[in-house]
């Protein structure tokens, strides 16, 4: 599904990743944490292809495409779907035109045959219950006024309508309280087919208490440092990343895991 | 000089009803003023030219011209074909009461002699011809707390070659409430002069539309005049687009302490249209708000002027003033022409003012596309939305979903670079 290789890039003449690998196959979730400013949203835009995040090196392939070559658009158009860790607040668009205009690349992209508005506002009313948002929500500009909460549960609302391949949620569960927490997670459960990959970005255990992940990476300073099965996770909330001080040096970047 | 003027000014002589003494003193205002040209300041970007030469019918029959319907818009219709009143809706809720210019009663004639004319400011050349020359009016007057549900929507339209003088007076009393929308639907070669005078009282609330939405020849030069008492509200809404000589003036006064207006205008030109809106707000007592978005997009050799003004009188401490003007260019040839201008005398006061060619905003933009939009959909999404913004603050829904789909369809005939 996702392999990426040795993958470098900066912001505004800064490193940020600094030869990173990664590889997700289908059907599989992957947690990554780690460190404020290692990199993590970063590693997010890069994939995305948000403008000002330069890639110097590496490689990233989604199903065997270059990722890197592609518009944002047309990343997203093969499947790759990034829930924000700060989703922008578009005024004048309404949640509503915005998700159709998305479900109606997706369904073109995937060759399906485009949705009936009554058919696509059947879906987005589903949809809205299923995150628990008051249907209001749709009618609404994009995230405008939302609580920090309520734009978490509407980046979710978007994966359920959007049925990505791979989705990449960042910082999904920040900010969030225990039943908004829930509807994140079952989100994403609702969605695991053996297919579908997931790459949850997280600083808590507690989601993943929710989503079993294969695998939990931290990453460090541009570099997956460590991999490991769910139990890293439960290691790094008691631990923290202390350890990580001279660490690297110790042991060098670990190998992705297979 | 104007051909079209000193015909007008001719036929003010002859004008003979109970206005007489407001007209007699306009006349004389206007016999000394001079008829506009591109020097002249408040209208230094827009041209009279055309009208200087136009000749118009004089006492048509009205034609049949019906106003458009708003669907789901359940409204108290008055609707001017013409400069005639032709319709007055019959059945008014308790409290309300609509009459003609020409049937007032007395006691009408009364307190509407004593502020028609008054609310607009003189400096207004059209106004001042609209004192002389509207016989045709309505006057609409809300009791003290009563809150129209309704919104009465007055309709002015007009047909080929004709010249029309309306005016309307309404006085919403204290702690009432009412919705007011002006709609002009002028399509043919017309001339047509709209002066509407609001005197808001103590915390009576006033919910305003006025919708400058001409066609082609269509010629309309309206003034909105407010005035604000004691914790008065006035919440307007202002759309200009359709026509080659559209001009409105607004004018706002702040007479009692912790009045408040919010206007938001919008604007949305092709082909050689021309809208003009000058806005004067007046703030002369301490703790009043306001606050104006001004927001356009002008394509092709079209022409948007927006000049306004906030005058902070010396006395007017603890104002707070925000005037905010953003416009999107999509032609080399069109042109706007911006004026945001605060003017303040007190020295305890609050205020912002800013006129910005509107730029793409790229984390919007990116956020769309991350979703597989096209980054030419997306455009298209983000300037329409930037409009769209301040038709999602109409209050009245049918409203807005009625205007909607006509600015997405002017828009979507524009072409965005
Ligand atoms: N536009 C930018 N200009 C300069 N530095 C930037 C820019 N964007 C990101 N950075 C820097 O890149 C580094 C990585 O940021 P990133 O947002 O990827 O961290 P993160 O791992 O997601 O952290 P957090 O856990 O706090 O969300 C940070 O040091 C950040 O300051
Ligand atoms: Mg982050």
């Amino acid at each position: 599904m996702l392999k990426i290789n040795q993958l470098s890039a900066s912001v505004e003449d800064k490193t940020i990743l600094k030869g990173l690998n990664l590889e997700v196959k289908p059907g599989e979730v992957h947690a990554i944490m780690g460190p404020n400013g290692a990199g993590k949203s970063t590693l997010g835009y890069v994939l995305s292809g948000r403008d000002g995040y330069e890639v110097e090196g590496g490689s990233a392939e989604l199903d065997g495409s270059d990722l890197l070559e592609l518009e944002p658009e047309e990343r997203a158009r093969k499947g790759l779907f990034l829930a924000f860790q700060y989703p922008v607040e578009i005024p004048g668009v309404s949640n509503m035109e915005f998700m159709k205009a998305a479900v109606d690349a997706a369904l073109e992209a995937r060759g399906e045959e485009a949705l009936s508005s009554a058919e696509f506002l059947k879906r987005a009313k589903q949809a809205c219950k299923q995150v628990q948002l008051p249907l209001e929500f749709l009618k609404r500009g994009v995230n405008e006024g939302f609580s920090g909460g309520e734009k978490k549960r509407n980046e979710i609302m978007q994966m359920l309508l959007l049925e990505p391949k791979l989705a990449i949620l960042d910082e999904s569960d920040s900010g969030l309280d225990i039943d908004a927490l829930k509807v994140v997670a079952d989100g994403v459960n609702s969605q695991r087919d053996g297919q579908r990959s997931f790459i949850v970005v997280t600083h808590y255990q507690r989601l993943l208490d929710y989503i079993e992940p294969d695998y939990v990476h931290v990453l460090s300073d541009g570099k997956i440092v460590k991999s490991g099965d769910a139990s890293l996770a439960k290691e790094l909330e008691a631990q923290g990343y202390a350890w990580l001080q001279g660490y690297e040096d110790k042991n060098g970047a670990e190998e992705p895991v297979a | 000089m104007s051909q079209w003027f000193e015909s007008a000014i001719v036929r003010a002589e002859q004008v003979n009803d109970w206005l007489s003494p407001v007209r007699a003193e306009a006349l004389q205002t206007l016999k000394r003023a001079s008829w506009p040209t591109r020097k002249t300041e408040a209208w230094k970007y827009l041209s009279l030219r055309r009208l200087e030469k136009s000749e118009f019918a004089q006492q048509q029959e009205s034609a049949q011209i019906t106003p458009e319907i708003i669907e789901g818009l359940d409204s108290l219709d008055l609707t001017f074909v013409d400069g005639q009143l032709v319709d007055l809706p019959a059945d008014l809720p308790a409290g309300l009461s609509i009459v003609s210019l020409q049937n007032a009663t007395d006691s009408v004639k009364q307190w509407a002699g004593e502020i028609i004319g008054d609310i607009k400011p003189e400096r207004h050349l059209f106004g001042l011809i609209n004192d002389t020359l509207a016989q045709h009016g309505v006057i609409i007057d809300v009791a003290e707390g009563v809150s129209v549900e309704r919104p009465i929507r007055i309709s002015y339209m007009s047909s080929e070659g004709s010249e029309a003088h309306t005016r309307v007076l309404v006085r919403v009393a204290s702690n009432a409430s009412v919705t007011v929308i002006e709609q002009a639907q002028n399509k043919h070669n017309s001339l047509h002069t709209s002066v509407a005078e609001y005197a808001i009282h103590e915390q009576a609330e006033l919910t305003h539309y006025g919708l400058m939405m001409g066609g082609g020849a269509a010629m309309h030069v309206a003034g909105m005049h407010f005035r604000l008492a004691q914790q008065a509200t006035l919440n307007s809404h202002l759309v200009g687009f359709g026509s080659e000589l559209n001009r409105l003036d607004v004018d706002v006064q702040h007479r009692g302490e912790q009045a408040d207006a919010n206007i938001n205008a919008v604007y949305l030109l092709r082909d050689a249209e021309v809208f003009d809106l000058h806005s004067t707000i007046e703030h002369e007592v301490p703790h009043c708000t306001t606050d104006e978005n001004v927001r356009g997009i002008v394509a092709d050799r079209s022409k948007a002027v927006f000049n306004g003004r906030i005058h902070i009188h010396r006395d007017a401490q603890k104002t707070l003033a925000e005037l905010n003007n953003k416009n999107l260019l999509l032609s080399r040839e069109a042109q706007i022409n911006t004026k945001p201008e605060l003017e303040i005398y007190a020295d305890d006061v609050k205020c912002a003012h800013g006129a910005t060619v509107a730029e793409i905003d790229k984390k919007a933009l990116y956020y769309l596309q991350s979703r597989g939009i096209s980054r030419e959909q997306a455009l298209v999404m983000l300037n329409f939305g930037f409009i769209n913004a301040l038709v999602d603050e109409m209050p009245h829904s049918a409203l807005a979903e009625w205007l909607r789909p006509i600015l997405r369809n002017r828009f979507a005939s524009m072409d965005v670079q």
